[in-house]
């Protein structure tokens, strides 16, 4: 999948979870870049990109990003 | 010099920072009243400790290990909506068999009743109620008493209960328990509840975070209620979507839990539930957050 769609799909997720139509997301932005991100939401984000794209994550990825790019990665390496 | 809940929360700060940043956020506002509950009972657990050849670096990082534990068991719960145990023989098999989680599980908790402003909560609510519902009461009974914090509180506050009875099923609990309270007065029995006395029913029973741990707690309660003497009260406390290693009945929420305590005869007295993150309901519900519900009881 490329990478543009992906980040589309994945912005659509974050407005959904975080209820904040205002978000847009570049390959840049941290969590500290957006409202509501944090250890609590994060669980279900992540959660929400697996059952969306049909895949896993293990819990070394997941520790290791550090913005939205790497997540990014992440998936479009499976 | 270093109050014990100092040293702790800045051992923390070292080794997780994250973490330490939102235990004190969590805990900001609480006072001088928290500090003074919070170091009376971690210097017991430290002499605890001391007492074994160790020291609070042991129980910190078997606090940190247990966080580790939950990220991992709320991942799963997220992801299937249930918790991954529904087996009481199979966590006794991998848990409470095997001494090394057991032991940094145990250790962890202990922490957590003052480190998780809603376990602070759980117990202020306890303190500041019991005098007034355990009042005529001669014989007390805790089920599931652990690290030994409720008896010991009850043990200060009722010098007119004349019989305290402490069951549990588990030899370490009981141990650190027996380290923690510092009173002749207590009786130890080392029981699965179902196993105990038929003979003998008791004017006040505490039973914290057990309903969770086993399949089918109706059943639970409806022991506790051939227990409880006729007019006796029952404080009794179990999480919602709470996610743990040992936990294997799920309450979604409370009503669930208020439903359960009235089929099994009981009449909720007075109640407290507390978010464990500074969320709104609203939020806690979407994404099923742990949330701590407490009651006193009484049978119908």
């Amino acid at each position: 999948m490329e990478r543009n769609k992906i980040l589309k799909d994945i912005n659509t997720i974050f407005i959904d979870v975080l209820d904040n139509e205002d978000i847009v997301l570049t390959e840049e932005t941290k969590a500290s870049d957006v409202d509501g991100w944090d250890s609590l939401t994060h669980i279900q984000l992540v959660v929400d990109f697996e059952n969306h794209f049909g895949i896993r994550f293990t819990t070394m990825e997941i520790q290791g990003w550090k913005n939205v790019g790497d997540i990014v990665d992440s998936i479009s390496s499976k | 010099m270093k109050t014990v809940l100092q040293v702790i929360l800045d051992k923390i700060k070292v080794k997780n920072s994250k973490h330490y940043e939102k235990l004190v956020a969590h805990l900001d506002g609480y006072g001088d009243s928290y500090e003074t509950l919070a170091n009376s009972f971690f210097n017991k657990y430290n002499q605890y400790l001391e007492n074994n050849q160790k020291t609070i670096d042991f129980g910190i990082d078997c606090y940190l290990k247990m966080i580790d534990d939950m990220l991992e068991q709320r991942f799963k719960f997220i992801r299937e909506g249930k918790y991954a145990n529904s087996s009481f023989d199979d966590v006794e098999k991998r848990i409470y068999g095997n001494s090394e989680i057991m032991t940094y599980h145990m250790h962890g908790l202990v922490l957590a009743q003052f480190l998780w402003f809603d376990q602070y909560e759980r117990i202020l609510f306890f303190i500041q109620n019991i005098g007034k519902f355990a009042k005529n009461g001669k014989k007390y009974l805790e089920i599931g008493g652990g690290h030994g914090l409720y008896m010991n509180e009850a043990v200060n506050l009722l010098i007119d209960i004349e019989k305290f009875d402490l069951v549990d099923i588990s030899e370490s609990s009981l141990e650190l328990a027996k380290g923690i309270i510092d009173s002749k007065k207590v009786n130890y029995f080392l029981k699965n509840i179902f196993d105990f006395r038929e003979d003998e029913t008791y004017d006040f029973i505490t039973m914290g975070e057990v309903l969770e741990h086993v399949e089918e707690p109706l059943s639970l309660l409806n022991k506790i209620n051939q227990l409880l003497n006729v007019d006796g009260v029952c404080y009794i406390t179990t999480p919602i979507n709470a996610p743990m290693i040992d936990h294997i009945y799920l309450f979604h929420n409370e009503n669930e839990i208020r439903e359960m305590l009235n089929e099994a005869g009981f009449t909720i007295i007075e109640e407290r539930i507390v978010i464990s993150e500074k969320i709104t309901e609203k939020q806690a519900a979407k994404f099923k957050v742990p949330v701590m519900y407490a009651a006193f009881i009484k049978k119908q």
